[in-house]
């Protein structure tokens, strides 16, 4: 059915009925800030533990791997809110640091020794890491989404 | 008064810092994505993420788009993706991510610059067709447009498939002769 949905939404949009909301459309042109200049973006790629985010009873592994580093992120969804326990390996250098970023909340992280850091608390939504080296370009996962 | 800049030119400004660029294409295609979005059947909180799920693709693909004319297209294509990955509830990170056209005429409609063509086809229609696709698009719902169309509420279901099904038919008519 969902070619029918289409018509009928065509039909709605050439009506002028269920508009897009103003929050959206000023989501989306605040979205322009988020670029990060120069950066190599990270797809996602395999991981020996099992992929996914799971809310409550246990954390969810993703992997992104780019420009000779993998971040692995351990996200746990929460009473409505997003932990990530990561890792940037090899260690990207001294000097070294992550942003952890939703559409409205960046929180910077220098990396422990291990490559490892964590942040908790940030709201529900799409995320993303992006991992910034002196010397080099900085290297950003792809954006992923995460909900409850 | 300036022209309107076109797709490819305002993508390319954007992709070289101009904000301005970018809001501009926000105000040519957003309705259009929040409309397909919708189109899957997602709530207002989820057609809201695949929306903003495709603006963000766009940034990260912001030097990489290999049609620029078609940016539009582009990004209305990758909402459809990124909204049936939510009804999918496919995990974060999925690995494929290959934004394909689709052939569909109902999708051609939404994706390219066909709401006029839709319009106009919806007012050729014969009654009660054009008149109960004209409410439809209102979201009035079935018994009110019973009412005005002077039927029964259980027919309003089945003419509107009937009426969707010609209106579909017309398009591909239309779209042959193009």
């Amino acid at each position: 059915m969902i070619n029918d949905e289409y018509f009928l939404a065509a039909l709605r949009l050439a009506a002028g009925s269920d508009p897009i909301p103003g929050h959206v459309s000023a989501a989306a042109r605040d979205a322009f800030g988020l670029r990060v200049s120069q950066a190599v973006t990270a797809p996602p790629a395999d991981c020996a533990t099992p992929r996914g985010v799971r809310g409550g009873d246990g954390p969810g592994m993703i992997r992104f791997v780019a420009a000779g580093l993998t971040f692995d992120l351990e996200v746990t969804v929460g009473d409505g809110l997003i932990d990530v326990a990561g890792q940037v390996f090899p260690h990207p250098g001294e000097g070294s640091h992550v942003d952890v970023r939703t559409p409205h909340l960046t929180l910077t992280r220098r990396l422990a020794r291990s490559g490892q850091f964590a942040v908790t608390g940030l709201p529900p939504g799409w995320l993303s890491v992006v991992c910034h080296r002196p010397g080099f370009a900085p290297v950003q996962t792809r954006w992923v989404r995460i909900r409850p | 008064m300036h022209e309107p800049r076109d797709p490819a030119e305002l993508l390319k400004a954007a992709a070289e810092d101009d904000h301005t660029a970018w809001d501009q294409l926000e105000s040519r295609f957003g309705s259009r994505m929040w409309a397909v979005a919708r189109a899957c059947g997602l709530n207002e909180t989820d057609a809201a993420d695949a929306v903003q799920g495709a603006w963000l693709r766009l940034l990260e693909n912001l030097h990489t788009i290999r049609e620029p004319s078609g940016v539009g297209a582009w990004l209305a294509t990758t909402t459809r993706r990124e909204a049936l990955l939510i009804i999918r509830k496919e995990p974060p990170g999925f690995p494929s991510f290959d934004v394909v056209h689709d052939p569909d005429p109902a999708t051609a409609v939404l994706e390219a610059d066909g709401r006029h063509l839709l319009w106009k086809s919806v007012s050729a229609m014969h009654e009660p067709c054009r008149t109960l696709l004209q409410l439809v698009a209102t979201d009035m719902g079935s018994q009110q447009v019973a009412m005005r169309l002077g039927m029964p509420v259980g027919t309003v279901g089945p003419t509107r498939i009937r009426c969707l099904e010609k209106l579909r038919t017309l398009l591909s008519l239309q779209e042959t002769v193009q």
